[in-house]
């Protein structure tokens, strides 16, 4: 146990000591603030799917989650880049002689983004809500910017995960881009069933599914026991990867 | 401590990169590790690292492979050829995270900083540091630990004279403390100054292991010794 709080603290150290973290954290308030500001606009202009509203209005959670599609890039990029920056600096090797049991370094790195991605997420989350009562009025939930937090946190450590078994950031963060914003509407689009059926699937569909609490075409909680399948097949299919390749 | 290689066996494809390599360093000495470009010596210390994985055989550390311990750097310093710090990282947080990763109290990030001679620099990102200052930084996580056991991959490369002179003396004081030291070197002349055994390997496989003054006996030089010991295979 001591060894895993110790590998958690080298971990915690080194992602708060280069500069990635604070653009990654800066790029996603932004991202949230402006996507908040936008989609409050739109759904003042009643151009948001009518689904959305409660009581006649689109609430302010609902506005953070909508602006969501755009900040969660940047937590996806902080996120995977705590993998593959130690692969593309060429650092992974010595990080494994600090730490050499695979699993408890994955561990550690999971629980350091998780935990910076909850709470940044839900700050972000209280930031879009804000600027949505702001500009249009309603009142801040707890629920749904805590579910942002959750959602990020879960998305952070797919990413860590997916980092491990790809290791080189370009691949990494192609295959990220195409599972949570390119292929969704791809799939959706054509509407037919088999493929919408993939796509609520996918990590970003059921997160959003979860955080807009809908209960078409399943309950918000399948939405989130399906981004978490994902998190954990991540981690699992990396640290495999970890144990079975050379550094 | 005692490093320990068993029938250690390792290819790449169809590369035998270490072919069966039985050998132990034992500790009180300087082991001079030596051997042409591509003779398997990076490959063999990453093994004994626990990075890459043999094909067959066995690396261990006083009877136990090195993911076994707890606190390796405690256990085992290591420097290796690949660069050990972030770049977007001061020399400084890089050793308190690596010491915080093995519970090493931060007190010993100064004492190697002056130990190595950059504390000046220790606030700055390693990008900006010169091969030698890098060379230095690594030694210092090597040393963090305060090890039994040190292994060092070429670590002599872009030293200046100063530099050299200083690890030369290093490796030699804590091979006198009791210490196992394990460095691999194209340096045959510093070698010959640093070292009190040698092992050379060739397309994987051990050539020689035995006592510097015996490898040396009958020739000019260590230079002249090592030539008629790797041009034989
Ligand atoms: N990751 C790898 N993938 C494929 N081949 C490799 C890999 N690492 C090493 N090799 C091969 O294994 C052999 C031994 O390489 P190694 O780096 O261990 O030699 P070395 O003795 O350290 O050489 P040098 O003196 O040049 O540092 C070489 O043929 C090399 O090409
Ligand atoms: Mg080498």
């Amino acid at each position: 146990m001591s060894e895993m709080r110790a590998a958690i603290a080298a971990e915690w150290t080194k992602l708060w000591t280069t500069r990635t973290v604070w653009w990654a954290l800066v790029a996603a308030l932004v991202l949230m603030a402006a996507g908040a500001g936008q989609y409050a606009i739109y759904a003042d202009n009643g151009d948001v799917d009518p689904a959305l509203l409660r009581d006649g209005v689109v609430p302010p959670g609902t506005v953070a989650v909508l602006a969501l599609a755009f900040a969660q890039l940047a937590f996806l990029a902080l996120a995977m880049l705590v993998m593959t920056g130690e692969y593309s600096t060429g650092t992974m090797r010595a990080t494994l002689t600090w730490i050499p049991a695979r699993g408890r370094l994955l561990l550690a790195k999971s629980v350091v983004v998780a935990a910076v991605t909850f709470v940044a997420g839900t700050v972000a989350g209280l930031v879009g809500a804000s600027i949505s009562v702001a500009l249009i009025g309603g009142r801040v939930s707890a629920g749904p910017v805590l579910g942002i937090g959750v959602y990020l946190a879960l998305l952070g450590v797919f990413a860590v995960g997916l980092g491990a078994v790809l290791r080189g950031p370009v691949v990494t963060l192609v295959v990220l881009l195409m599972l949570v914003v390119v292929l969704p509407p791809l799939l959706q689009l054509p509407e037919i069933g088999v493929l919408t059926a993939i796509a609520d699937g996918l990590p970003g569909v059921a997160g959003n599914h979860f955080l807009l609490g809908d209960s078409d075409p399943y309950a918000p909680g399948l939405g989130l026991l399906i981004v978490t399948g994902w998190a954990v097949a991540a981690f699992l299919a990396g640290r495999g990867e970890l144990r079975r390749r050379d550094a | 401590m005692l490093i320990t290689l068993e029938r250690l066996t390792k290819t790449f494809g169809s590369t035998v990169a270490v072919d069966g390599l039985d050998l132990e360093v034992r500790p009180g000495r300087v082991t001079g590790f030596l051997g042409p470009n591509g003779a398997g010596k990076s490959t063999t210390l990453r093994m004994i690292l626990g990075l890459d994985r043999p094909t067959s055989g066995r690396a261990l550390l006083d009877g136990r492979p090195y993911a076994a311990y707890s606190w390796p750097l405690r256990k085992i310093g290591a420097v290796l050829e690949a660069k050990a710090a972030h770049p977007g990282r001061s020399g400084r947080n890089h050793l308190l995270a690596m010491a915080r990763s093995n519970a090493i109290p931060a007190s010993r990030v100064d004492v190697v900083l002056e130990q190595v001679g950059i504390a000046g620099a220790a606030r700055k990102r390693t990008g900006t540091y010169s091969l030698g200052m890098g060379q230095r930084l690594g030694l210092a996580g090597a040393l963090l630990g305060d090890p039994p056991v040190l292994v060092l991959d070429e670590p002599v490369n872009g030293l200046d004279p100063d530099g050299v002179r200083w690890i030369r003396e290093l490796m030699r004081s804590l091979a006198a403390e009791g210490r196992t030291v394990f460095v691999s070197s194209h340096l045959l002349s510093e070698m010959q100054v640093t070292a009190d055994h040698l092992v050379v390997i060739g397309h994987g496989r051990l050539v020689a292991d035995a006592p510097l003054d015996e490898i040396v006996a009958g020739h000019a030089s260590l230079e002249d010794a090592y030539y008629s010991l790797t041009s034989v295979r």
